[in-house]
């Protein structure tokens, strides 16, 4: 019950949130140069043309007219306008492209997850061996290594020398069906269909991407669960334990649990980034994610893009927060009251 | 004529030097030399203001002194085993199983995401070897012997919820489940009410007399050695300053500071101020040489500053370290 | 002052000042305070050397960018067209790219553009922002129109925040124009929410220590109070900050280079190397990128190292900790 009090008082934030963000965005994205209609038309358009195309858009209105109608059609019909680039609705492209990064950041975030965790445990349990200092380099490395080159090297060592995996083109090899969408994920949309060809091509091109983000993230994971660790095993109940003469590995393992609120923290922020963030290695290896395409929506003066996936990944981002917190809530019993 | 056998010594402490380095300057010497022992069954009262190193002896007897600090020399011998000697594995088995510490404070020192029952319930899974149904059980009688209302609730709090007197009954159960041979009170009444302190001593006393158990009483307060205790160890900055049987202490204190310490409670304004020096003509005479005290000291001489007095008996079970113990 | 009870030390020994300035101590001179700091400083390096190697990567990149019109063996942006794609050699020492210019050279100038972008976008976010937070965070307990400008500066905050950065950057590059002053203003707008966050919570603990209580009740103007007390004591975060986020700088120009929203070919800079090297790879060149990118790597790795040792060097304690196990080995090997 106090669950869903606090859940319903959390959704009361996220309807101004969302407006500010909203606003800000539209206004931000206005201030691009370029003239979309030109861009639509092409060079050669006539200014009748032109004119007639911009009445039709509603360039010819004011900023905040255009923003109560942008806003209008978003809450009543739940349409973000259409793409000129795609010229097809932002939500159907979206649709398309977000479930392309997801997949790709969950998996990256796990496999994040997989390398940092433990070796963080590590790291702070046996201070002194060599785990410890392999941690401290790995940490500090993964935050140096840029991530779209990252996946660079691993193309040409995987794909170019070794030929182990497919080519970096896309989520699919060409001549495979993709399996009916349920999810947008394709490894779950093709297990569901039963489509086992599908599943192996998409698991051999979500290899390299996500080894690469994988890799990366592992490093804040990394650290941020040996830092806490080892605040929790310098704590004062840690030491009690160790007083009353409890083993080891109790020890750790209570330790573990409580640093669990920060780890859960560093993953949603690394998630609330990546959504975003990912886009270099989407480029890298022509995934079509949707933060490619918001950058080709800013690049070319594609406002509609740009203002739906930002509203799109705020949405995310808060619903991220909101699961971190009711995770929290189960963790801890303090939060709890 | 039958002989009551003698109750044989289970802590035994010899010569134990304690410091704690400090970067660029001396290192601290929290403690300097302190010979203690302890009888079966026997209460001991060890008295001192902060930082006079009561702390770090308890720590010491439990081989918990953590770095930077460390043992520079001496013997801690319990049950006749020499604890340095012994393996980490060894003295995981002893500590919390036959040498318990009660904690002043608990609620920091309790881990915020467990129940206090599972707690409990903990150190005898794991000492006893338990299965987690028994373990349980048995937290919970412990509960109950602690005098906590409604245990069956109470099982499943977390620390948090409790008021300062319940952790404090809580971390008793923690240090008592496993019967101990030997336990330490470290300032355990600290922070608390005064009737809840006397509620809490009292069922202390009890229950470490029930089990047949020792005690080591560290406290700030004088006045309660002499309820609760068979012998008072008087310490200063690091050192025993004085050690005597209870009734021979109150009776006939011998050390300048233990006279202070018991003036203080005293009615008679001249009394406390015969025997503690104004606070501007306290002097630092540590480096010296001399006794550790000589500074802070209304009776202090030359010799006191020069040399530094050693424990000798005054009387059958009561020493003193002073140049001019105070005699009646 | 005499003494009444007993014996007792004669009262000549010297008496401990209650202020500092005046007494025995204040003649320490000023030269000794900063040779004490320095063999801390020596003492933490030589406990953890990887410190060390932060410094000199840092030195080294920094004399790169100054000196390399001295050290390049090739203009760098000259375009050979016969060179291109020369794998390593004598000649070419990291090989050339696809128009033929040399990427030895390219890599030395690189860090001209890379480390103005970088600087002096963390120097402006972090000046500005430490401003705005360190008022926000005095004020915010006041209550009044001060909080609420507070509460107000706060809440666009977490709005900037929730953007998703690389868009955000793009989207600000692309409405100033692609030029090198857009680029620095992009970045110090995306890390002044950074700062403004820090210096907050700093000056929020620091403001309700006693030493600011009394300077408020002395009646202090609060312009004096925040510059003189309170930024002083909340510096230390900050700078630790400072260098990493220098580095993080670095690692989004060559990621907005890549995209093409950054600094403009053929100018040389590692994100746009990388980015034209992209092609190669796939064909088996990999020399136009992957050097570009150990630079790279390298760079911001030894910025990150610099900003771990301030934030050791600027807490007491951990410094302490850390030169202390110093000296008790230098003691036992002694």
């Amino acid at each position: 019950m106090r669950v869903l009090r606090y859940i319903g008082k959390r959704m009361l934030f996220i309807g101004p949130q969302l407006f500010g963000i909203t606003l800000v965005s539209f206004f931000l994205v206005k201030l691009i140069p370029g003239d979309p209609a030109v861009m639509m038309l092409g060079p050669l358009a006539t200014e009748s043309t032109l004119a007639e195309l911009r009445t039709e858009m509603g360039f010819d209105r004011t900023l905040p007219e255009q923003f109560f109608i942008y806003i209008k059609n978003l809450v009543l019909h739940g349409d973000l306008g259409t793409s000129w680039q795609t010229t097809r609705p932002v939500t159907e492209d979206l649709f398309l492209r977000m479930p392309a990064t997801l997949e790709l950041i969950t998996l990256g975030l796990l496999l994040g997850l997989l390398i940092g965790v433990p070796l963080g445990v590590g790291a702070a349990y046996l201070k002194r061996g060599i785990v410890a200092k392999f941690s401290d380099y790995y940490g500090l490395l993964a935050g140096a290594l840029p991530d779209f080159w990252l996946g660079l090297v691993l193309i040409f060592l995987f794909y170019t020398i070794l030929g182990w995996v497919p080519a970096p083109l896309g989520r699919l090899d060409f001549f495979i069906i993709a399996p009916p969408t349920v999810t947008g994920a394709l490894l779950i949309d093709s297990l569901l269909d039963g489509n086992w060809s599908a599943f192996t091509s998409a698991a051999g091109h979500l290899l390299l991407p996500v080894i690469t983000l994988g890799l990366i993230s592992g490093g804040p994971i990394l650290k941020m669960t040996q830092s806490t660790m080892d605040r929790m095993l310098e704590s004062d109940y840690s030491r009690y334990e160790e007083m009353c003469g409890l083993p080891k590995s109790v020890i750790v393992r209570h330790a573990l649990r409580n640093s669990l609120p920060s780890v859960v923290t560093i993953v949603s922020v690394l998630y609330g980034f990546l959504i975003g963030g990912a886009v270099l290695v989407e480029i890298v290896f022509s995934w079509g994610g949707a933060g490619q395409y918001a950058v080709q929506g800013v690049l070319n003066a594609d406002i509609n893009p740009v203002l739906g996936f930002v509203f799109f990944a705020a949405v995310l981002s808060l619903i991220i927060y909101l699961i971190v917190d009711l995770i929290y809530f189960a963790i801890d019993p303090r939060v709890r009251g | 004529m039958a002989t009551t056998p003698e109750p044989s010594t289970i802590l035994n402490i010899e010569g134990l030097h304690v410091s704690y380095p400090v970067y660029e300057t001396a290192p601290v010497r929290a403690l300097r030399g302190i010979d203690l022992q302890v009888r079966e069954g026997e209460n001991i009262g060890l008295v001192g203001e902060s930082g006079s190193g009561k702390t770090t002896l308890a720590r010491a007897i439990m081989q918990l002194i953590s770095r930077p600090g460390r043992v520079d020399s001496g013997r801690i011998e319990f049950a006749g085993r020499d604890l340095s000697k012994l393996s980490e594995e060894e003295l995981r088995a002893i500590r919390g199983d036959d040498i318990a510490m009660v904690i002043p404070n608990p609620r920091t020192e309790l881990n915020p995401l467990v129940t206090v029952g599972k707690q409990i319930a903990n150190v005898a899974r794991y000492h006893l070897s338990l299965p987690r149904k028994e373990a349980d059980a048995m937290a919970m009688a412990m509960l109950d012997a602690v005098q906590i209302p409604d245990p069956k609730r109470r099982f499943k709090a977390y620390p948090h919820e409790l008021s300062g007197g319940m952790a404090q009954r809580v971390v008793m159960a923690i240090a008592l489940i496993c019967s101990p041979r030997f336990i330490i009170s470290d300032d355990a009444t600290s922070g608390l009410d005064v009737t809840v302190q006397t509620q809490v001593l009292e069922l202390l006393q009890d229950l470490v007399q029930q089990q047949g158990a020792s005690m080591l009483f560290i406290t700030r307060d004088i006045g309660i050695t002499a309820h609760y205790c068979h012998q008072v160890a008087i310490i200063y900055a690091g050192e025993i300053v004085e050690i005597a049987d209870t009734a021979s202490f109150f009776d006939n204190p011998q050390h300048p500071y233990s006279v202070m310490l018991l003036s203080a409670f005293s009615h008679n304004p001249k009394l406390r101020g015969m025997w503690s020096k104004p606070e501007e003509l306290i002097e630092n005479a540590e480096a010296g040489g001399g006794c550790l005290f000589a500074g802070r000291c209304v009776r202090a001489s030359d010799t006191c500053l020069k040399e530094h007095p050693k424990m000798r008996s005054i009387r059958p079970g009561h020493g003193v370290r002073c140049h001019h113990p105070v005699e009646r | 002052m005499t003494n009444s009870q007993g014996g007792g030390a004669n009262g000549s020994t010297p008496r401990r000042d209650i202020l500092a300035g005046s007494g025995p101590r204040a003649d320490e001179r000023r030269i000794d305070v900063y040779l004490s700091r320095l063999r801390y400083l020596l003492d933490v390096l030589r406990a953890r050397p990887l410190f060390a190697v932060g410094y000199v990567i840092v030195a080294t990149v920094i004399l790169m960018a100054v000196f390399a019109p001295l050290i390049a063996p090739y203009p760098p942006e000259t375009a050979n067209p016969d060179d291109f794609l020369q794998s390593p050699s004598w000649r070419h020492l990291l090989g050339t790219d696809a128009t033929g210019m040399d990427i030895f050279s390219r890599i030395l100038y690189a860090p001209r553009i890379d480390l103005t972008i970088a600087i002096a976008g963390t120097a402006i976010s972090a000046v500005v922002g430490s401003l705005i937070g360190a008022t926000v965070g005095y004020y915010q307990e006041v209550g009044g129109v001060p909080s609420f400008f507070s509460g107000f500066v706060m809440r666009s905050a977490d709005v900037l925040q929730a953007f998703p950065v690389f868009v955000f950057a793009i989207a600000l590059v692309a409405i100033f124009g692609q030029s090198l002053q857009s680029i620095i203003a992009a970045i110090a707008f995306l890390n002044i929410p950074i700062y403004l966050r820090l210096m907050r919570s700093q000056v929020m603990s620091i403001r309700r220590m006693r030493f600011v209580e009394a300077s408020y009740v002395a009646g202090t103007p609060d312009r004096y109070i925040i510059l003189r007390h309170v930024i002083p004591n909340s510096m230390a975060p900050v700078l630790a900050q400072l260098s990493v986020n220098i580095g993080w700088s670095v690692l989004l120009t060559a990621g907005l280079s890549f995209v093409g929203a950054g600094v403009v070919a053929p100018t040389p800079e590692w994100g746009s190397m990388i980015a034209s090297g992209f092609q190669n790879i796939i064909t088996g060149q990999w020399w136009p990128s992957v050097f570009p990118g150990i630079a790279l790597a390298i760079t911001v790795f030894g910025f990150a190292l610099v900003g771990a040792s301030v934030e050791v060097l600027a807490d007491p304690a951990r410094r302490r900790a850390m030169a202390g196990s110093m000296r008790e080995r230098r003691v036992k090997e002694a």
